[in-house]
């Protein structure tokens, strides 16, 4: 169960939350870092949710990039740790490739690759950079050792693959001797020793510099070489640590849905993705699940004919309209709960399944997070 | 027409019920999935869409853009020598740098809508009243629609460059392009679309047209009718579950989930520009074309889908 794998002092140090977008992954997350955190683990939650929703549910108002403690004692509910310590940190794609520049280059060739255009344009919209990043600040976190669990709210889900293949594609990407090899015919040192591109030595770079543009394929191959010299060796010993890393025991992946046809189908593809490449599988979440009377499972009263209700002094027409209502929430409980079970048959028993059922409020503070922790075994 | 929202808003569900509304009004009317996802495939016809626009129903179209296709067929296109453009396009530099260009890619599929917005103009078999793009989550949506301004900073010269300013301006002129934002009545859902509404203003320069909000609950009851329930509520025993407790403790839910509703509801009222519409939410977690056909009707007036 997913509350025993939080509290073990020996479960994992990496609990990685996927699923598509709007099913409420971040709040999810949340969630089991403040369980974390209640159990004497000192948690961090790493969200890239543009839409601080984090920010908002753990009442961090002024929310900037560092980590940030949140202030459990402003909360009324109790808890079984003394002193619980819970962080959390959003990510910013720019500055973490910024970063990376810093660790691992020199002053004059950080220089150039921030004033290359195509820096710029990477850093911000390569696709998967997000992944990149979430993976970076992932590794680095962990490396520093500060924290006894990591919680990462991931992108949502098909990027959330490009997450899972993003080290290999790192060092596919950042290949540099292969790429370097590919370009080094058609690169002349010219006068000034600026590196330059000889397009008209080779039809396929002519052809691609018709299409692209030629200044283009020259300030990319200028991008090439800057980046090679800067970051290669470290970028791809890291790429390669990650990946043993997330595939190891140490880390939990989740997926998190709601009983929606879509979301479900999602979750059901990255757990096929997931364990197809061996990653630590730890369940699915379904939020958000309409449970009749308020409790899983729960006897769905049958309103036919007026069986019990005679003895009700009201209205005529508001009993009916009262009727009418209820029979909605009930067909709205009654194909979650075929959702879920429509679930549990394409992956079998063995996997766990666990229940969140849809909040009447909204969850807006820590307390209604601790609700949420409720559902977690 | 772009359909855009946060993941889970009912952007699909919206391209398809937008589809419906304009089938009615007679318009030729073409549905477009873009990249991987098939959740537009998989609610119209059960099955990932093809990549030339194949019927769903009457008037009703659908067709999917796939980036890469599209930039193979244009290197075709565009290399003389076809030779050659088959290397080019087999060739692992060429892989890199539409990986390392991401946005190429995406703009090949803006690029691939323009041409089924132009063959308007031609006597083809493809011609269309309304193309409606079911557009990616609001964050690659917004990359999506910034890529031709971006990339014209990049590549300044060459056929793309061209075609990319052309692209501007199709998307630029209210006449031909509008954006539809679906939302929530849920505080992020709303707070990120008013955000969207000035980041598409003045960062895009494509305001927003309409704004449909989905999943709004029914009011089932009057003012007077709530009062009396919560009476109700007060006359029962505690802890003792009858029939009537439990539906009684269901109706206060439903009072309360659509309570909150309003509150965002009449949030983005008073902060939206363009026209907004509510979409009613149906109780079922799998939503039918019949359910959809049924939303459309919400939908069904000139001044959304105007000519």
């Amino acid at each position: 169960m997913l509350s025993a794998a939080i509290r073990n002092p020996e479960g994992p140090e990496i609990i990685v939350c996927c699923g598509s977008g709007g099913v409420g992954k971040t709040t999810v997350s949340a969630a089991i870092g403040l369980m974390g955190a209640m159990s004497g683990k000192k948690t961090i939650v790493l969200t890239i949710d543009p839409a601080r929703r984090l920010a908002d549910s753990l009442g961090l108002k002024d929310f900037n990039f560092d980590a940030q403690r949140v202030d459990l004692k402003r909360f009324s509910c109790s808890f079984d740790a003394p002193e619980p310590e819970l962080y959390a940190m959003m990510l910013d794609a720019k500055r973490t490739f910024d970063g990376l520049l810093f660790r691992y280059s020199s002053d004059e060739i950080r220089k150039n690759i921030l004033n290359n255009r195509y820096y710029q344009h990477l850093s911000n919209n390569m696709a998967g950079s997000h992944e990149y990043m979430a993976m970076e600040n992932l590794y680095e976190i962990y490396s520093q050792g500060r924290y006894d669990l990591i919680v990462l709210d991931t992108p949502p889900s098909r990027r959330a693959l490009d997450f899972l293949d993003s080290p290999q594609r790192l060092i596919n990407l950042l290949g540099h001797r292969f790429f370097m090899n590919l370009f080094k015919p058609y690169i002349q040192v010219g006068k000034w020793g600026v590196r330059l591109l000889n397009i008209v030595a080779s039809p396929v770079l002519r052809g691609v510099g018709k299409i692209v543009g030629g200044q283009t394929l020259a300030d990319f191959a200028e991008f090439m070489k800057l980046w090679d010299d800067a970051l290669f060796d470290g970028f791809g010993y890291r790429a390669t640590a990650m990946k043993k890393l997330l595939s190891g025991h140490k880390t939990l992946f989740l997926a998190v849905s709601t009983p929606q046809r879509l979301p479900m189908k999602e979750a059901l593809y990255l757990y096929e993705r997931l364990t197809e490449n061996h990653m630590p599988f730890g369940g699915f979440i379904i939020n958000r699940v309409e449970w009749t009377d308020g409790k899983k499972g729960g006897k769905t009263e049958r309103v036919d004919g007026n069986s019990g209700l005679e003895k009700i002094v009201l209205d005529a027409q508001l009993k009916e309209k009262m009727i009418t209502a209820y029979r909605q929430i009930q067909k709205l409980a009654e194909t979650d709960a075929a959702s879920i079970a429509s679930l549990i048959r394409q992956i079998g028993s063995r996997v766990s399944v666990l229940q969140i059922p849809m909040a009447d409020g909204e969850v807006a503070n820590v307390d209604d997070l601790k609700q949420i922790t409720n559902y977690f075994s | 027409m772009f359909v855009l929202g946060k993941g889970g808003a009912g952007k699909t569900t919206a391209t398809v019920a937008l589809g419906m509304a304009a089938r009615r009004m007679n318009k030729r009317t073409l549905l477009v999935e873009i990249g991987d996802s098939d959740a537009l495939g998989g609610l119209c016809l059960n099955r990932t869409l093809s990549e030339t626009p194949e019927k769903i129903s009457l008037s009703l179209w659908g067709a999917r853009v796939h980036p890469k296709s599209e930039l193979e067929a244009y290197i075709r296109a565009h290399v003389g020598s076809g030779f050659i453009a088959r290397k080019i396009i087999r060739s692992r530099l060429f892989s890199y740098l539409i990986d390392a260009t991401p946005g190429l890619k995406e703009v090949m599929s803006l690029a691939r809508i323009w041409r089924w917005e132009q063959a308007k103009n031609e006597q083809t078999g493809n011609r269309f009243d309304l193309i409606i793009v079911d557009a990616p989550a609001t964050g690659h949506a917004m990359s999506l629609l910034r890529l031709p301004d971006q990339l014209i900073r990049m590549i300044r010269v060459g056929p793309i460059a061209n075609q990319i300013r052309d692209l501007q301006r199709l998307l630029k002129n209210p006449q031909k392009t509008c954006l539809v934002l679906v939302t929530l009545p849920e505080e992020l859902p709303v707070n990120e679309a008013m955000e969207f509404y000035s980041m598409a203003e003045d960062e895009l320069e494509m305001p927003v047209a309409l704004t449909l909000l989905n999943c709004v609950y029914p009011s089932f009851f009057t003012k007077n009718e709530i009062n009396q329930i919560d009476f109700l509520k007060d006359g029962l025993e505690k802890n003792s579950v009858t029939p009537f407790s439990v539906i009684l403790d269901a109706v206060l839910r439903l009072i309360r989930r659509r309570t909150i509703q309003q509150k965002y509801i009449d949030l983005i009222r008073a902060k939206t520009l363009g026209r907004m519409k509510e979409m009613p939410f149906y109780f079922t977690n799998d939503l039918t074309l019949d359910d959809i056909d049924a939303l459309s009707h919400h939908l069904t007036h000139p001044a959304f889908i105007s000519s």
